[in-house]
């Protein structure tokens, strides 16, 4: 097909001129993988070890709406320790190691990082109070198991196995991160009145001269059953 | 395709897409924001009015004429669960057990729940006086330390004493009365109440950074002692953050978002050159043939 035909104001061009013009065409498209390159770097670098800035406020469900409900007395009996984590949204399913406190008074973190670990002087999960698990987001050379903590959002549900083979099952309600020096200990580890859990590992800038991020991420979620 | 319209075609695609960013943005702020306005207050409902019936408790949200939540047969010494709710004002209404959920309530009280706080709404007193009262709960504990308040609900005993090992949580405690939360050391303790002529025990295991409320009720012949967990914390509060990353994914220092804005500049160069290239050298390239 001539090409003078559909580019009568001479503004147009058809697929064969630019076949004829390879070079040209060749410089496009190096130009637009270029500037997909570089958008896409941006995307991706502007991802990591960016400052630490809250997420969500936290937010909760509210109470089902109906006519009829039991009387849900408190729960007195004594819920097994946990052993398993699954979390579906983010790939997360580890078994569970004890937690202590470091001699300084910290909290103790797993010593591996692909394991997380429960604090056994928080609540377990299901009871009331906030159950406390910490992993790792990263090692030295990869990512750890709560490297995608980060990325759960309300509604995520995330399961507990206990040691009798029960499953608590809870729902996120919030996720923030926090500078490592403001971090909201009453928050995470303070009175509760009802079943709660609370997911940590790191985020934020690491810095180098500590080896330490300089901020936390923790998943705040409450029991759904 | 026409490139000149492919051209504008993606200039309008890139000012959508950008559009659409930044409106998304702005949702962002705006979803942000009136989430940060509201917050979850809890609420539980108890009944200890030793010769009230039965009754059926509604929770309605204050406004709403349908229930959000219907206790059902809620009987003296009952105590219910936290309910979570959000922040604002509730109205709780009693009802005689089976009464229609329509039918004029026997007493109801508002209460406005601030966002983080707790309370407990008891129906308390005799049957011939019975009101609804809303207690403040506790939340917060002192260090290695758990906190123990009494709730006074026997009518047959006017005086009672309450005690918690030698610890004395409440001296000469009438009818309805609540005390104030005391600190008391965690560990197994002997809750003993005393009233003119019945007594009453229980042992109860008492943990640091946990709330208790000890109830004393009518039973027969004698007075009985419930424990309530208000609320329950760490036994330790852990200090400061958790150092949970060795930063093998974390940023390099020497990191810079830079060279990747330049490369994607210098694609756009490159590209815009391409395109001139292809339109501009189209004439004469049809001369030449």
């Amino acid at each position: 097909m001539p090409a003078e035909n559909d580019t009568p104001a001479g503004r147009h061009i058809s697929p064969i001129r630019v076949v004829r013009r390879p070079v040209a065409a060749a410089i496009l498209v190096c130009g637009i993988l270029a500037v997909g390159a570089g958008v896409t770097g941006l995307a991706l670098a502007s991802q990591t070890g960016r400052p630490a800035t809250p997420v969500g406020k936290p937010t909760f469900a509210p109470i089902p709406v109906g006519k009829q409900a039991p009387v849900p007395l408190p729960s007195v009996r004594r819920v097994a320790r946990p052993v398993a984590l699954v979390i579906p949204a983010i790939g997360v399913s580890t078994t569970l190691v004890h937690l202590g406190l470091t001699p300084s008074g910290a909290l103790q973190v797993p010593s591996s990082t692909s394991v997380a670990g429960w604090y056994t002087g928080s609540a377990r999960p299901g009871a009331i109070g906030s159950a406390v698990i910490a992993g790792h987001i990263d090692s030295v050379s990869g990512p750890g198991v709560f490297f995608r903590l980060r990325l759960l959002h309300r509604g995520s549900r995330v399961y507990v196995r206990r040691a009798n083979g029960s499953v608590a099952v809870f729902e996120v309600t919030a996720v923030h991160t926090y500078l490592k020096s403001h971090f909201p200990t009453e928050a995470v580890y303070g009175p509760e009145p009802d079943a709660e859990l609370r997911l940590i590992t790191c985020g934020g800038t690491f810095d180098y001269a500590t080896g330490h991020y300089l901020s936390n991420v923790i998943a705040y979620a409450t029991l759904v059953q | 395709m026409n490139v000149s319209r492919k051209a504008a075609w993606l200039t309008r695609l890139v000012t959508a897409s950008a559009l659409a960013l930044g409106v998304a943005g702005l949702f962002g702020a705006a979803a942000s924001a009136a989430s940060a306005s509201t917050g979850t207050g809890y609420l539980r409902l108890a009944h200890l009015s030793p010769n009230t019936p039965a009754v059926d408790v509604y929770l309605y949200s204050f406004g709403d004429s349908s229930a959000m939540v219907v206790l059902h047969h809620v009987a003296y010494g009952d105590v219910s669960a936290y309910e979570s709710v959000a922040s604002g004002e509730y109205t709780v209404a009693m009802r005689a057990a089976g009464a229609s959920a329509s039918s004029k309530p026997v007493l109801s009280t508002t209460i406005d729940v601030v966002s983080g706080d707790a309370y407990t709404v008891a129906g308390v007193g005799p049957f011939a006086g019975l009101k609804l009262q809303v207690l403040d709960d506790r939340l917060t504990t002192p260090t290695h330390k758990a906190l123990v308040r009494v709730i006074q609900a026997s009518m047959h005993q006017t005086s009672v004493t309450v005690t918690a090992g030698s610890k004395t949580l409440g001296s000469d405690l009438n009818f309805t009365t609540v005390t104030r939360y005391k600190a008391v050391n965690p560990g197994t303790v002997t809750v003993t109440a005393t009233g003119t002529t019945e007594h009453g025990s229980t042992q109860y295991t008492l943990a640091a950074g946990t709330i208790y409320t000890f109830v004393v009720l009518d039973d027969s012949g004698h007075l009985k002692v419930t424990g309530l967990v208000d609320s329950s914390g760490a036994n330790s509060m852990p200090q400061g953050g958790a150092q949970t990353g060795f930063g093998g994914t974390a940023a390099r220092p020497g990191d810079s978002l830079l060279p990747w804005a330049a490369a994607a500049a210098a694609g756009l160069l490159v590209a815009g050159g391409g395109l001139v290239r292809l339109r501009r050298r189209r004439r004469p390239a049809m001369h030449a043939r």
